[in-house]
């Protein structure tokens, strides 16, 4: 007899998910969260070509030179040096561009000086050095790296941690997991539901299900998206050296699995959200300061979030770079990690006490539609 | 086994301002209709006993069971609120249909069933179609459709005449009356009195949130003494029964009709006066016939809750 | 045979002069507004900074008090960087109180169905945004350039003629910084509040805007190693502006042209958003 309820109520979940699937996936009011997570795929796809497109400046340069230059001939060029020393290393430049600027004297006049600049430009082939010249000597110097696969996975832990899992897995699961019940009560149709013979509580696993499969399917396939995007423009050796031998293809997996994670940590905050408070842009700003302010709080309190978790699990660890302030280091440094199974137990906890309420709200959740 | 739906001292405040208050009821099956003025309470009392609102204070109970229980009391209760949406982007048949599949019904029984519902409800032609392509009669006989698609015992109908063409009305009359033949519970609210009049078992009159009668509408009418019933009589010698009626105190006031055929009498004791009315035949007046003439739900809802209330 | 009844008599009596119609809207918007609890004690919450300012202000002055308690005086400097300061913190909270008021301004109206009956009194769509602005405009100004100008008479008053004189620069950047800053967000919030009809939506959007535009400014300038990410990022190109208006030496990823430029165009897109929007009809597909 045990089995047959059981049985109705995965039918019923299944019956739920069915419908909601609809509103979250078809629904034209839900649009801009396919934008959401689109943009950092967008975001990488327009990286993957504008670096294409250096490195395809870079080949042209390094051909129409007179020596083939390596990496450690273009770090070789000091500031201080003349023309003649900058070419007997690195040979005639294949682009050079001469200007002229009228500089103010240094002694205190209104006077000014012509000062003649020449700026070189060499490749090795992958990267590019800018050499200024300013009257025969050289006054500035700028390497621009082609492919820096240490550089190029900070990027993306970077872009990953503090843009697609702080703010675009965050606003997209407060639009989805928000819209199950407050949705339904500003459109005055959630009524349907609580009259079929159902608990609530099975409803509400049905809608939490569901907002997670939409929330798992767009972000996961987002999260994906990303990191082909973000290798596409290696070439094929590089690639395979990332991905194979490199860690590429586990960090790929781990940030899949923090996205996954992000969704169940997030909806069950937002679900509760949704269902306590009949504004909840309180709540959600008041979520987002507090995910925000984690690495401040006390450790204890810390445990009560959701990127506390989330952040222990990130492979890569962004380096704050010189003359960042302190509080931002301290925002961006991932001290004391934890366990990934207390990581993965702490997430399913917190998103089950989350449930927990939400299921004791649900109870008493009465139909009774004002005007929003 | 309980064969009644229940109301016990029940009250709902929705902050300070008052739903119901102090409602005892207890309904049996047949055709029950909930009647008052804008405000008074009756889509409130549906909401109760639907469990879509908490009592703040009280108990329900429908048949066997507890409103707070809606995984079993909706399985013999089906109820059409007058809540005008539905979920976006289904048609009139998925409506029905994912209701039945929400209970737990398996797709071909769902589909069967919906049908089924669709078709009491005259519906087919249109059920292929967007909900939101609905005229409102059409929205309302869907909920119609989904209120009875799982043959509840129970069936709660929220001003279901709403929005519904004449012939339509007669149709969905004459549905509610069969479903209520087969031993159902029929409760409806509606402020459309004469049609009321004619499908109701019993009424139950509401009044800025209170209960003020209950029960047939003929013993509703027979305890309401301050007003005197009126009483049609037909007859050929009008006056000659007038005078005669003037010799017994019970006799208020008699009115003889227009074509002279018959007189409409008030009396404060209808009983007493049925068996001067029977010696009076005896003694060769020829009556033709006598009828009530204020024993129905617009004269009662007049007299209890006010002529300027009375939505003709 | 048909009797027509001629009853109806239009309304013959005098109106509002046209000039002042749209202050009806104000203070209807208004008085709604303040039925909250909550939005009235977060409006006094937003006072608590400017009162803490006026202590500095008056503190700074009683150099014989700061004496006494060991603090030198150099160290409360009231300066262009106190008034930037005091605009930065204002503007956080101006930026809160419209998330929590712009949004319910028109959203309603439109869900409703009920622009057609503004539009069918007379009152044009201009008068309309006007009204609905204006709640914003003046809400916003009373927590921004009022007060500042009350600080800034405050320190004129203690600190004496020449250093007024020398100093009016700031009034005049108090003010503009605040205007443009409150027509942004009254813009913003009026627009997304028009064009997604949910008064809870267009709060969650107009937070969107800031915080999310924020990070995917930082993201475009992390991934492509560029700056021209900032242009996503309205609280940057604000603070780019606010810190040349009041001569704060800070360097600035973008220029000040661009930045007011940017924001300009921002104005111009919601105005485009709102007059689409704001009409008498709406076109259902």
């Amino acid at each position: 007899m045990k089995k047959t309820v059981k049985g109705i109520w995965w039918a019923q979940i299944k019956a739920v998910i069915r419908l909601e699937m609809k509103k979250t996936f078809f629904a034209k009011r839900g649009l801009w969260i396919y934008l959401v997570a689109a943009l950092p795929v967008l975001l990488f796809i327009a990286y993957a070509i504008a670096t294409s497109s250096q490195q395809n400046r870079s080949a042209s340069v390094a051909r129409q030179g007179v020596k083939r230059l390596a990496y450690q001939d273009l770090l070789a060029v000091k500031p201080g040096m003349t023309s003649e020393e900058v070419m007997a290393i690195l040979g005639k430049p294949p682009i050079t561009f001469h200007w002229t600027e009228d500089r103010p004297t240094q002694d205190g006049t209104n006077g000014s000086i012509r000062v003649n600049h020449e700026d070189f430009h060499y490749s090795d082939g992958q990267n590019d050095l800018f050499v200024g010249l300013a009257n025969g000597k050289v006054e500035s110097l700028n390497i621009r790296q082609g492919i820096n696969l240490g550089q190029d996975s900070i990027m993306f832990a970077a872009v990953f941690q503090f843009f697609f899992l702080r703010l675009a897995v965050f606003f997209g699961c407060l639009g989805i997991f928000m819209n199950l019940f407050r949705g339904e009560i500003l459109d005055r149709s959630l009524h349907f539901y609580f009259l079929a013979p159902m608990r609530r509580e099975v409803l509400m696993a049905g809608k939490f299900l569901a907002g997670l499969l939409a929330t798992c399917t767009i972000f996961g396939l987002s999260e994906v998206l990303q990191t082909i995007a973000f290798v596409w423009h290696f070439p094929p050796g590089v690639r395979d050296y990332y991905l194979y031998h490199n860690h590429g293809l586990e960090y790929a997996a781990i940030y899949l699995g923090v996205t996954l994670l992000a969704c169940v940590g997030y909806g069950a905050f937002f679900l509760v959200a949704g269902m306590m408070f009949r504004n909840p842009i309180l709540p959600a700003a008041a979520i987002l300061i507090w995910e925000g302010i984690n690495p401040f709080l006390p450790s204890v309190l810390r445990q009560f979030s959701v990127i506390y978790y989330l952040k222990s699990f990130c492979p890569v660890d962004i380096p704050a770079s010189p003359g960042t302030p302190a509080v931002f280091a301290l925002l961006i440094s991932n001290s004391n990690p934890v366990p990934a199974a207390t990581a993965i137990l702490g997430i399913l906890i917190v998103a089950l006490i989350a449930l927990y309420v939400s299921s004791v709200q649900v109870r008493r959740m009465e139909i009774n539609y004002t005007t929003e | 086994m309980n064969d009644r739906i229940v109301f016990e001292d029940v009250s709902k405040f929705y902050g300070e301002i008052l739903g119901v208050n102090r409602i005892n009821l207890s309904i049996p099956a047949g055709i029950t209709s909930l009647v008052g003025p804008n405000g008074s309470g009756k889509t409130t009392l549906m909401n109760l006993m639907t469990g879509l609102v908490r009592p703040t204070r009280g108990r329900i109970q429908v048949l066997d069971y507890k409103t707070d229980d809606p995984e079993n009391l909706f399985k013999i209760l089906g109820y059409s609120t007058q809540f005008d949406a539905f979920p976006k982007g289904l048609t009139g048949f998925q409506f029905v249909y994912s209701y039945l599949r929400l209970a737990g019904r398996t797709s071909e029984s769902a589909e069967q069933m919906a049908w089924r519902a669709i078709e009491r409800v005259n519906l087919v032609d249109a059920a292929r179609r967007n909900v939101a392509g609905y005229s409102k009669g059409m929205r309302q006989r869907i909920r119609l459709a989904q209120a009875l698609a799982h043959d509840p015992k129970v069936v709660v109908l929220d001003e279901p005449l709403n929005g519904l063409d004449p012939l339509a009305r007669s149709e969905m009359i004459a549905l509610f009356r069969s479903t209520a033949a087969q031993g159902c519970y029929v409760i409806i609210s509606s402020h459309i009195l004469h049609e009321v009049d004619v499908i109701s078992d019993q009424v139950i009159l509401l009044s800025n949130g209170y209960v003020v009668a209950e029960g047939p509408i003929h013993n509703v009418r027979s305890e309401i003494q301050e007003h005197p019933t009126q009483i049609l009589i037909r007859c050929s010698q009008p006056r000659e029964l007038a005078a005669k009626m003037f010799e017994y105190p019970q006799t208020i006031e008699v009115s003889i009709h227009k074509d002279e055929g018959g007189l409409l009498l008030k009396t404060r004791d209808a009983d007493r006066f049925y068996l001067t009315l029977n010696e009076m035949a005896v003694n060769g007046i020829d009556i033709e016939s006598i009828a009530p003439a204020d024993d129905d739900v617009l004269s009662v809802y007049e007299y209890l809750i006010g002529n300027e209330e009375a939505v003709r | 045979m048909a009797i027509y009844r001629r009853n109806y008599k239009p309304y013959a009596g005098p109106l509002t002069p046209a000039w002042s119609r749209w202050f009806i809207l104000f203070r209807y918007s208004r008085r709604n507004l303040f039925r909250s609890k909550f939005m009235t004690g977060l409006f006094v919450v937003c006072f608590f900074y400017p009162m803490l300012c006026l202590l500095q202000i008056y503190l700074a002055h009683s150099v014989s008090f700061l004496e006494q308690i060991g603090i030198p005086s150099r160290v409360i400097a009231i300066d262009n960087e106190f008034f930037f300061r005091f605009m930065g913190v204002q503007g956080v909270l101006a930026f809160l109180m419209t998330a929590l008021a712009g949004p319910g301004l028109i959203s309603p109206d439109l869900a409703n169905g009920a622009l057609p009956l503004y539009f069918c009194r007379p009152f044009s769509r201009a008068e309309y945004v006007l009204g609905k602005s204006s709640v914003l405009a003046i809400l916003l100004s009373q927590m921004t350039w009022v007060p500042g100008l009350v600080l800034f008479a405050m320190q004129a008053s203690l600190a004496g003629l020449s250093w007024t004189w020398s100093n009016l620069w700031i009034a005049g950047s108090l003010v503009l910084s605040s205007l443009i800053w409150i027509a942004i967000l009254s813009l913003l919030a009026m627009a997304l509040s028009a064009w997604v009809k949910w008064r809870i939506v267009a709060g969650a959007l107009l937070l969107a805007v800031m915080f999310f535009g924020a990070g995917f400014a930082q993201a475009i300038n992390t991934v492509m190693r560029a700056e021209w990410g900032h242009f996503f990022n309205v609280a940057y190109l604000m603070t780019t502006v606010w810190n040349s208006l009041f001569r704060v030496d800070t360097e600035h990823a973008i220029p000040v042209v661009e930045a007011w430029i940017a924001l300009l165009v921002y104005c111009a897109i919601c105005l485009g958003l709102l007059m689409r929007k704001v009409r008498a009809y709406e076109v259902i597909r």
